[in-house]
């Protein structure tokens, strides 16, 4: 899993030396951007379902026709499954903000995501609508400290990005 | 490879769940102590070939044997190799320590190397003697409980603000236990 030791790490063992002073800073420099995204971690996963819940209700409501026979959300199995994956979003994005980085997203939510919906011919603008509405929902102080508030959204415009 | 904080992110998705606040409060307790991590981290690899150094003469001493011909540190070839060896296995601790996690000893340095030393015909039994004299030492640097009677000439201490690390001093000689247990 990437993270800004292992990473400190891995080039050190491929060099074959000690950790550096260089390596040393720059873990000391995760450690100080540490405080903000543990506490922006934390309060995720504290609201984690409602804020789900939220974001998925937001993008039915943008297009009600994701409803109809035919299309992603024709049934509730489908609809309950698109919850569950914008869940899965936000947990990748709660494991982002403990390791300081977007190995979680990049390793198991990114990869491959583009050619699991086209061959499941689901579309990504709903999810991208989704994630903007948390994203802009989400404000300071009243969800987090405001440090805390800029990690957070960093990684949606992350997914966002992705799947736009 | 893991640290503290992808230990505990891959152990909620086994769980599919959030990183929640009993693994938060923990991780808060790995940023809280990071600049005594740090330090630890320093104090081992500013002393490195010392530490390395003092165990493998010290292993010898106590095992003269290994340095007549057909002891494994016999001729300057295998005693160099014993001297990297030692080397090897301190970088590999200095990088768990600085991680708060085992996984990168486990899986670089540890497996196999007993396999390994019982191909070559090392003997483990030194090998983990030599790594007790290192986790004397270096635990000694990281908590600077080193005196000038067990330093000798080369007594050093290293220069921290004073404080209780009597965790992280656990922490590192658990490491050294791991490899000891590896081996022997």
């Amino acid at each position: 899993m990437k993270s800004v030791v292992t990473t400190i790490v891995t080039a050190a063992d491929a060099a074959g030396r000690f950790p550096s002073q260089n390596d040393l800073e720059a873990v000391q420099g995760n450690i100080q951007r540490a405080a903000a995204r543990l506490e922006a971690a934390e309060k995720l996963a504290a609201g984690l379902d409602a804020v789900t819940k939220e974001a998925g209700d937001a993008c039915f409501n943008k297009y009600p026709y994701l409803k109809q026979p035919g299309e992603a959300g024709e049934n509730q199995t489908k609809v309950d499954k698109c919850y569950r994956d914008l869940g899965h979003y936000l947990r990748l994005i709660n494991y982002c903000l403990v390791v300081g980085g977007t190995g979680p997203l990049d390793e198991w939510g990114i990869a491959g995501a583009r050619e699991v919906y086209r061959t499941l011919g689901l579309p990504t603008g709903p999810y991208v609508e989704a994630l903007t509405y948390t994203r802009d929902r989400a404000c300071a102080p009243r969800d987090m400290s405001p440090q805390a508030l800029n990690e957070f959204k960093s990684y949606l415009d992350y997914v966002i990005n992705a799947l736009s | 490879m893991l640290d503290a904080f992808s230990r505990s992110v891959v152990s909620a998705d086994a769980k599919t769940a959030a990183v929640g606040a009993g693994d938060i409060a923990a991780l808060r307790q790995y940023v809280a102590e990071g600049n005594k991590r740090l330090d630890a981290v320093n104090a081992i690899t500013s002393n490195a070939s010392c530490i390395v150094s003092d165990a493998v003469t010290g292993m010898i001493c106590e095992n003269t044997g290994l340095i007549q011909a057909g002891g494994n540190c016999y001729p300057n070839r295998r005693m160099a190799a014993c001297l990297r060896d030692g080397e090897i296995v301190l970088r590999y601790i200095s990088y768990a320590l600085l991680a708060g996690d085992a996984s990168v000893l486990d899986d670089r340095c540890l497996n196999g190397l007993k396999e390994t030393y019982i191909a070559l015909g090392v003997p483990t039994q030194s090998a983990a003697r030599a790594v007790a004299i290192m986790k004397a030492s270096a635990t000694a640097h990281i908590g600077e409980t080193n005196t000038p009677a067990n330093g000798g000439s080369k007594f050093r201490k290293m220069e921290t603000t004073q404080g209780d690390c009597s965790a992280l001093v656990a922490e590192a000689a658990s490491y050294f236990d791991r490899v000891i247990s590896a081996v022997a």
